[in-house]
């Protein structure tokens, strides 16, 4: 079934050469239209979201090496019994700032930040939803995580672990400013995660290409989809954990303080809450890369479609129904326990039947054997074997036995690193090519896969094992007599080998800016839309809107395929298409480059960092907000005086603007 | 001579109303977070009344009530005010629908001075509770209650006189009717979690669930 021809059009009745002329001139329109603002002004206003996506994952992977810098701090002082490399207070701070910008500055917003660049070019549209709510995002992400690292090199790290837990981060036996910037902190880069799921739903369900119906929807998309949706019911409960810790501490409330009714198992259960759903937020991404590199790898249509988009839905309700299993050492009712074990199990369950779609994929298909698909075998191994550990600690007397342990440190890095770390590294190499128009060189492909997949299994394999001997997480050392030295010493060994191998990559993307091979639209034979436009895309995307004929949209589409005429080049346009069928409805015009999003985020910035020093700022920061936002709303000419559709019965789309079933 | 099949979209509007305007998407996402914020929310205040034997907790003075329960009076205004408010606003909704300027003035108007009375009943309403923020863990979850709904109250009026100085100044177009729609699905929500923060905050201390 496909969708065939629709109308034949005024270039029906010109010649080639008229043609031809005409399409240049409508391109060089749309760069004029288009065209990013240059210099400063470009910097804080441009709203391109492939421009704001790069620079997140440009960001992001900064923070990346900054929480790798640590982690090797870390190693290094555990390399061998009774060290005095670190001190205690440090080695705390190194710990809490280690993974609070793993998980908050890098894992999450690197994920999203794919999404933001694909998802608009895989739907076939010209920007995303809501443009500037997109680089609001972008910028409160970066303020939050430069009040991090601010406060860590002025030694006002927070150093009460990634998650905070009270009463140790409490105002009673946390003093001082460490805690508030943690908390503030993590309401920056919550509400860009959320301003960023906003745009994405935005985007998926309303800008798609005609013919691009739900169930066509590529499996990357439906991933980005569901990530978004869990973000938002999973991450306000941090916000709210985090707010209300910040209170307790700033205004002297007592949600958290059992001596006036507060209660500290609550703030475990709002942490993970959203915590354990963080984990699918940074997973399931993963697994839409994971689909898009094995069907263009094993150059064949996925096996399951419809299995493997169920399994996805199915994780992103389980998730939220697991968190418990984070809190077995509290008291917690037996029956309670017993509930989240089983969650725990049966979520294994959809991951299992993706890996099993996958694995038949690649056994039908013709494997193209390139460092992408390099890192999905290194996913299916180490990932299967943090899914393991996994299923040994939702059992409830096992988890209480080694809860603490490094055995849970080798367990979650397990199923981070190789659930998603693994997936990312494979889709860079899979989408670089996209983003700077250069391969990267696969030789050097190689080598970091080799050094990545042996050092991390390295650093993490002897863990579980000083885990199982009852090392604790969270001690600065250790004694001669506890016989742990020699694993610790090849975990550290390992640590700089992966190291090494993320060196690698970063040295292949410096060589391939320079000197690697020209990429072209499409280097690797694949199927999703955004390998129709040239590398790196323009500006617009898209110069005719293409028409969806099929779930692998290249590979389906007719030589007859019909293209969306009717845009303006002269405005920022792009189509507005019905949430179930994708069916023309509107021609959208989108918010171009501005100014108010980045004084918006200054105005909430102000807020939460003086508000760690008195609560007044935030009065000032609502005001500052405010006036920043009726400027936004007042400054805004891009409107133009059209009747709209009255009632969705009424829509007013011809009929034979409707693509035909044949 | 070259032909090319093409879906034509040049007669296609530039908005449209409820599903059809990514705005009403993107609107209707930031309120299902702040849903998932109030629900968690509440389930912390039902949590944090556990650890409570009386809820409220009484007041250890002999002149003060031994249980000094929420007073009803500006709650109870307050919800009638809002419930009252919806009508101008649905029919600042219809108006903008067909493209009645007159009406949505006044209306929006209305919806104004309904938004600034409620703001200033809703100073009025901590008072009635009779804990302070720092008094104890229920002062510390109802003011935060209140006073979470009390940021959207104001966020809400705030659009609202935005919206109202447009109209009065500037063009009636296409763009902003398709906002006082969109505003008004704000409306309804807000009033909607008021009624649930009312009938927790006011009424289910009046209960008694212990089992």
């Amino acid at each position: 079934m496909s969708h065939g021809l629709t109308r034949k059009s005024e270039l029906a009745q010109i010649s080639d050469e008229e043609l031809a002329a005409q399409m240049d001139r409508e391109r060089a329109e749309l760069e004029r239209t288009w065209a990013p603002p240059t210099g400063l002004r470009g910097w804080l206003t441009d709203t391109d979201h492939k421009r704001i996506a790069l620079r997140y994952v440009v960001t992001a992977f900064v923070f990346f090496v900054f929480g790798g810098l640590e982690a090797a701090l870390m190693r290094i002082q555990l390399a061998r019994p009774d060290n005095h490399f670190l001190d205690p207070d440090k080695y705390n701070q190194i710990f809490t700032v280690h993974g609070t910008t793993m998980m908050f500055l890098f894992a999450v917003p690197i994920v999203t930040a794919l999404g933001i660049y694909l998802v608009p070019l895989m739907v076939g549209s010209r920007d995303v939803a809501f443009p500037r709510l997109n680089l609001y995002g972008y910028w409160v992400y970066l303020i939050g995580g430069i009040l991090l690292y601010t406060g860590f090199l002025l030694n006002t790290g927070p150093d009460a672990g990634w998650f905070a837990y009270v009463p140790l981060a409490g105002p009673a036996y946390s003093p001082g400013k460490r805690v508030d910037i943690w908390a503030q902190m993590i309401t920056f880069t919550e509400l860009s995660g959320l301003a960023g799921a906003v745009v994405i739903i935005g985007t998926v369900f309303k800008m798609r290409a005609p013919g691009l119906t739900l169930n066509r929807l590529p499996l990357f998309v439906w991933a980005q989809l569901i990530t978004s949706f869990m973000i938002i019911f999973a991450m306000p409960s941090v916000m709210l954990a985090s707010g209300l810790l910040a209170s307790d501490r700033l205004i002297d409330t007592h949600f958290f303080n059992p001596a006036e009714g507060g209660d500290a198992i609550l703030y475990q259960h709002l942490f993970w809450f959203f915590g354990h759903p963080e984990v699918y937020i940074i997973f399931i991404p993963a697994l839409g890369f994971i689909s898009s590199i094995v069907t263009a790898f094993a150059r064949t249509k996925i096996f399951g479609y419809t299995a493997m988009v169920l399994s996805l839905i199915s994780t992103g309700f389980i998730g939220f129904g697991l968190w418990v299993h984070h809190m077995f050492a509290t008291p917690i009712p037996q029956m309670g326990q017993s509930f989240f074990t089983a969650a725990s199990m049966i979520i294994t369950i959809p991951t299992g039947i993706q890996i099993f779609c996958w694995i038949a994929t690649l056994w039908t298909g013709k494997l193209n054997i390139k460092t992408p698909l390099l890192f999905v075998f290194g996913f299916f191994a180490n990932f299967i074997i943090g899914g393991l550990t996994g299923v040994m600690l939702a059992s409830v007397p096992l988890d209480l036995q080694i809860h603490d342990t490094f055995f849970v440190v080798a367990h979650l890095h397990y199923v981070l690193i190789g659930g998603s770390v693994f997936p990312l590294f494979g889709a860079f190499y899979y989408w670089i090519p996209k983003w700077t128009g250069r391969m990267l060189s696969e030789t050097l492909g190689r080598w970091t896969f080799a050094l990545m997949f042996i050092g991390f299994n390295l650093v993490f394999f002897p863990q579980h094992i000083l885990g199982l001997h009852g090392m604790p997480r969270r001690v600065y050392t250790y004694l001669p007599e506890s016989g742990w030295g020699t694993l610790n010493l090849i975990s550290s060994i390992g640590a700089f080998i992966l190291a090494s191998g993320v060196l690698v990559f970063i040295i292949n993307f410096l060589w391939s800016r320079r000197a690697g091979e020209v990429a072209g639209p499409d280097p690797w034979a694949a199927d999703t839309l955004e390998w129709s436009v040239s590398s790196p895309p323009p500006s617009y995307n898209f110069h005719n809107l293409p028409v969806v004929q099929g779930r692998h949209a290249l590979w389906e589409a007719t030589p007859d395929a019909p293209v969306v005429r009717g845009l303006s080049t002269t405005k920022r346009e792009t189509l507005v298409t019905s949430v179930l069928d994708a069916e023309p409805e509107l021609r959208f015009e989108i918010p171009g480059p501005s100014i108010w999003p980045f004084l918006v985020a200054l105005g909430t910035a102000e807020a939460f960092i003086v508000g760690i020093f008195t609560p007044w700022a935030i009065m000032a920061g609502a005001l500052l907000t405010g006036a920043a936002l009726i400027c936004w709303f007042f400054g805004d000419p891009n409107y133009e005086n059209r009747p709209a559709i009255e009632s969705p019965s009424k829509v007013a789309s011809p009929p034979e603007l409707r693509p035909k079933e044949v | 001579m070259s032909t090319r099949n093409v879906i034509d979209i040049s007669e296609l509007p530039h908005h449209g109303f409820d599903t059809y305007d990514p705005v009403w998407w993107g609107n209707n996402g930031l309120l299902a977070i702040e849903t998932s914020m109030f629900a968690i929310l509440i389930a912390t205040y039902f949590y944090l009344r556990q650890n409570f034997a009386l809820w409220p907790p009484p007041i250890a003075q002999l002149t003060a009530p031994l249980r000094p329960l929420p007073d009803l009076g500006f709650g109870t205004a307050n919800t009638i005010l809002l419930l009252l408010s919806c009508i101008p606003m649905a029919i600042t909704d219809r108006a903008a629908r067909r493209g009645d300027r007159d009406t949505c003035r006044i209306g929006l108007g209305i919806c104004v001075v309904c938004g600034l009375i409620a703001l200033v009943l809703r100073g009025f309403e901590f008072p009635a509770v009779y804990f302070r923020w720092d008094s104890n863990a229920y002062g510390s979850v109802v003011w935060f209650l209140l006073g979470m709904h009390m940021m959207h109250l104001l966020i809400l009026t705030g659009e609202t006189v935005l919206l109202f100085v447009w109209l009065l100044t500037r063009e009636f177009d296409m763009k902003h009717r398709v906002d006082i729609v969109t505003i008004g699905v704000y409306w309804y929500w807000v009033v909607t979690m008021w009624l649930i923060i009312y009938a927790i905050v006011y009424f289910t201390p009046r209960l008694d669930l212990r089992t």
